[in-house]
């Protein structure tokens, strides 16, 4: 009885899970013609494409790093407060929002006479041109990932007993080594998972490049999106998408470890 | 020290909520930018709700939406249950792995993945194959949520259930169902807000006939400013605010629940 | 009404031996306690019995006819579980409804069976109560309750007190026993505490190591241990190796004492036991065995003394009156009050001489 009603799932895991990957692996050894082929790689060694995954690789880190730096500090400041669970909803909250409707906020905030520049302007500085540029990727995508990475960390930080802290300080810890010396190393599970979280989706999405920046910074998600949706080329496409599964793996190893199940995933992009 | 903190959290809350209160602002604007505000309007949500067209795409959604995370979560109830009963270690640690493969894999691999398996199976892409893509997608965060409270419930309630007479489904429908009922609601919630949030995996799979919002959205944004798309996020923001606020509560209600009288 | 027999059992679990070689009756209507320390193979009897594992070798019979293979679902045997397993979705009396629900009774049968079995355990009052309003001694009588409704012959209970302190579980022992009187089934108890076993069984199944070391009424096991592992592990002792000289003559550190033991060949090494509260501390030179007062603890209903001999041994006695740490004094006792034990000696032999120097005293 409780079997039968296993095999819907193992159906599952067989059709959307193996299959796909194994189709996709399998695609990327056939040319835009359907002949078998290893230009795909070949291709993909060479510099246009070469240069274009060390610059996905680039921002994803910058976008990584700049998430990191403002959360750690946010999860420090909510785990002070009284209602936790309150400013935690306050965070996820805007997960809810589709992600394009966010980023079509920052297109007018970014705009010639957007929120952005007309601050600027009563600030005396120059027009700056946002929209379009590298930076303003990076900044919608930091946007768009805070909550992703807080909530790890958060959870990380919030298991922490206190009375940990108040022995650091009673040994003569300063604020700087309390944090330093206890506070990050028991956190640094609930760091690697949203490093996670984070690091992986900015290596493929495309929706935010294709808005924000038109077709100035290219991501391996964009460029797999092209491949598959514009340019057809489905055996290149799936070469990009084995490189960025195997990227993926690599920065799962790096980052996993004893993974702490409280801090999972909870979200998608 | 505090303040600081404070004032930290003050300023990266109005950061994260200024976007969607300028959305919600120009959305009232009667000139056609999000740049000057000319005067108040509600003519941005009239046109909204007179395109029909539009309605349709939203229905599409809530109902692409209903129906995969409904199926997600028949199919994830019998998965946790199935991988709970798993007793040899290695097969149960290697199916999770396949679990969580689809969990963190990014929205382009698994959009173009299936786009693959779609075409080779013969599919027309369509309502049927975007059903298909957010089952798949949301069947395992389905599994990992039931999964917990499965491994939290004693394994002498099953003995004890056995033992006073109750059958196999017995067991399953008075015992293990009531107990994972916590875990199948949160669930079917994550599942449906996959769901309703994805972009990515539907705009591989979709075909020209069949749009639902997210696409639809990209596909405007993409021509430029339109304030009706101010329009649908503000009324999108006050929906996702009800059920945000409803999924808060029973969670909270039910955790009050369980960690009530000892 | 049902006997219960297991027949040659022996259960393994992957590489594992949990069970050998386990023979044994139930007979109808007594109270049983099978009694072992953790991982000695207690509870996988019980488990056998209610019909949740299956013999690797060997029979279970219920009244002769063969349980192997027939599930917990399908038998007349019930369980109080160690954590009392109550379903926290449910309450009190649909806790109890439980088993009669799944057997599809009427409602209205069903509700006057739930509120007997309230009344039987005295909980009528607390029939729309949360499992989690309960304190631990109301949810073990709502397990019990739980059980008992279905009418079972037997009654499994898997230490169902270890989990209640102490006065409470003086308390539920009176309860048990009284509850077991009333309805005249079999109780099949696990436990590790001696003290327990003592009080409730008519017979208590001491175990070790997957095998049942000794079966019997509480008083012959703690009067007659068949080994130095019964005697430690029911009530003090006192052990030491002694040499059988002949019948009803055993030496101890070389000096020899009158006991009504036999049958045993002359000069057979065996343990001698004599419990703490059979010595009795006389003035020097007047008792058996001179000794100096080495400890003392007060134990509530008695002082628990320790004693060293002249050769460096130390007894244990127990006494409701003190003596003084340092002095002199001797140790007294009774012939029959030493216990003979002869190491390796099985059940079968042990009874067998038993019997046999018991009928030469008559």
């Amino acid at each position: 009885m409780r079997k039968l009603l296993f095999i819907p799932y193992l159906i599952w895991i067989v059709l959307f899970v193996v299959a796909p990957l194994g189709l996709m692996v399998g695609y990327s050894f056939f040319d835009i013609s359907g002949n078998p082929t290893l230009e795909n790689y070949g291709a993909f060694f060479s510099s246009e494409y070469f240069e274009m995954t060390l610059s996905s690789f680039w921002y994803a880190f910058l976008i990584t790093l700049f998430s990191l730096l403002v959360s750690y500090p946010l999860a420090l400041a909510i785990r002070q407060t009284k209602h936790k669970m309150f400013w935690l909803l306050l965070i996820i909250l805007p997960t809810w929002i589709n992600l394009l409707l966010k980023t079509y906020a920052f297109i007018g905030m970014f705009g010639k006479e957007g929120l952005v520049n007309a601050v600027a302007a009563a600030f005396g500085l120059g027009e700056l041109q946002l929209l379009f540029s590298d930076v303003a990727f990076i900044i919608v995508s930091v946007y768009i990932f805070i909550p992703f990475m807080l909530l790890p960390i958060f959870n990380a930080v919030d298991g922490i007993d206190s009375n940990l802290l108040s022995a650091a300080r009673d040994l003569g810890a300063s604020k700087w080594d309390t944090l330093r010396r206890v506070l990050l190393p028991l956190s640094l599970p609930g760091i690697k998972t949203g490093i996670q979280v984070v690091f992986i989706p900015s290596l493929s999405l495309f929706m935010i490049t294709r808005l924000i920046t038109g077709n100035k910074v290219i991501t391996l998600g964009t460029a797999i999106e092209q491949q598959f949706l514009t340019t057809e080329n489905w055996g290149m496409g799936a070469t990009i998408g084995v490189f960025l599964i195997l990227a993926m793996m690599l920065v799962m190893t790096v980052t996993s470890g004893r993974s702490n199940k409280e801090t999972g995933r909870v979200g998608r992009l | 020290m505090k303040t600081l903190g404070r004032s930290y959290m003050v300023v990266i809350f109005i950061c994260l909520y200024l976007p969607i209160a300028y959305l919600i602002f120009y959305s009232l604007n009667s000139g056609g930018t999000m740049t000057s505000f000319d005067g108040f309007t509600l003519e941005h949500y009239q046109s909204v709700f007179t395109d029909s067209r539009l309605i349709v795409i939203l229905l599409n959604t809530v109902a692409v939406a209903l129906v995969s995370a409904g199926l997600a979560t028949l199919i994830g109830i019998g998965g946790a249950i199935g991988l709970y009963n798993i007793r040899m270690k290695r097969l149960k640690q290697s199916l999770l792995s396949l679990n969580n493969v689809m969990i963190v894999s990014p929205d382009v691999i698994i959009g173009a993945s299936l786009l693959i398996l779609f075409t080779v199976l013969g599919i027309s892409l369509g309502a049927f194959s975007v059903i298909m893509a957010h089952i798949a997608f949301s069947v395992p965060i389905v599994v990992l949520m039931i999964l917990p409270k499965l491994q939290d419930m004693k394994s002498s309630y099953l003995d004890a259930a056995r033992d006073l007479g109750a059958s196999s489904f017995d067991v399953l429908w008075r015992v293990i169902i009531p107990h994972i009922k916590p875990g199948i609601l949160a669930g079917f919630f994550m599942a449906l807000t996959y769901s309703l949030d994805d972009f990515a995996v539907t705009f591989f799979v979709t075909g020209s006939g069949f749009s639902v919002l997210s696409v639809e959205i990209y596909a405007m944004a993409r021509r430029g400013i339109s304030l009706e798309i101010n329009a649908i996020s503000t009324l999108v923001f006050l929906v996702v605010l009800v059920i945000a606020l409803g999924y808060y509560f029973i969670t909270s209600r039910a955790s009050v629940k369980r960690g009530g009288i000892t | 009404m049902t006997n219960i027999n297991l027949q040659n059992i022996n259960y393994q679990y992957g590489d594992t031996v949990i069970l050998k070689n386990i023979e044994h009756t139930f007979e109808a209507g007594r109270f049983y306690t099978i009694l072992g320390p953790s991982g000695c193979g207690k509870t996988t009897i019980l488990k056998m019995i209610g019909g949740f594992i299956h013999p690797t070798d060997g029979k279970v019979s219920f009244d002769g006819r063969t349980m192997n293979g027939i599930d917990a679902n399908r038998r007349k045997v019930n369980t109080v579980f160690q954590d009392y397993a109550l379903f926290p979705h449910l309450n009190v009396y649909e806790n109890i409804a439980f088993g009669l629900k799944v057997r599809r009774i009427s409602k209205n049968e069903i509700r006057t069976k739930v509120e007997e079995a309230l009344r039987f355990v005295n909980l009528a009052d607390f029939r729309d109560r949360p499992i989690d309003a309960l304190s631990g001694g109301q949810r073990q009588r709502v397990a019990i309750a739980r059980a008992i409704v279905n009418e079972p012959d037997v009654l499994l209970l898997d230490e169902p007190l270890s989990a209640l302190d102490q006065n409470l579980r003086v308390d539920m022992q009176y309860e048990l026993k009284e509850i077991q009187k009333r309805l005249g089934i079999t109780f099949i108890f696990v436990t590790h505490d001696q003290e327990e076993a003592l009080a409730l069984s008519d017979e208590i199944l001491v175990m070790n190591n997957g095998e049942i070391v000794q079966a019997g009424p509480p008083k012959d096991i703690y009067d007659e241990p068949l080994n130095r592992y019964v005697a430690e592990f029911i009530g003090d002792s006192n052990i030491v190796r002694g040499v059988m000289v002949e019948d009803n003559l055993v030496s101890i550190y070389g000096r020899n004492y009158s006991c009504v033991d036999g049958g045993l060949k002359p000069n057979t090494s065996v343990d001698v036991m004599i419990r703490p509260e059979d010595l009795l501390i006389t003035g020097h030179d007047k008792g058996k065995m001179n000794v100096t007062i080495d400890s003392s603890l007060f134990r509530g209903v008695h002082y628990e003394i320790g004693c060293i001999d002249q050769d460096g041994y130390e007894w244990i006695v127990h006494s409701t009156k003190d003596a003084e740490i340092g002095q002199k004094a001797a140790l007294d006792f009774e012939r029959v009050n030493i216990h003979v034990m002869v190491p390796g000696e099985d059940e079968d032999a042990f009874n067998e001489r038993l019997e046999s120097y018991q009928e030469d005293e008559v």
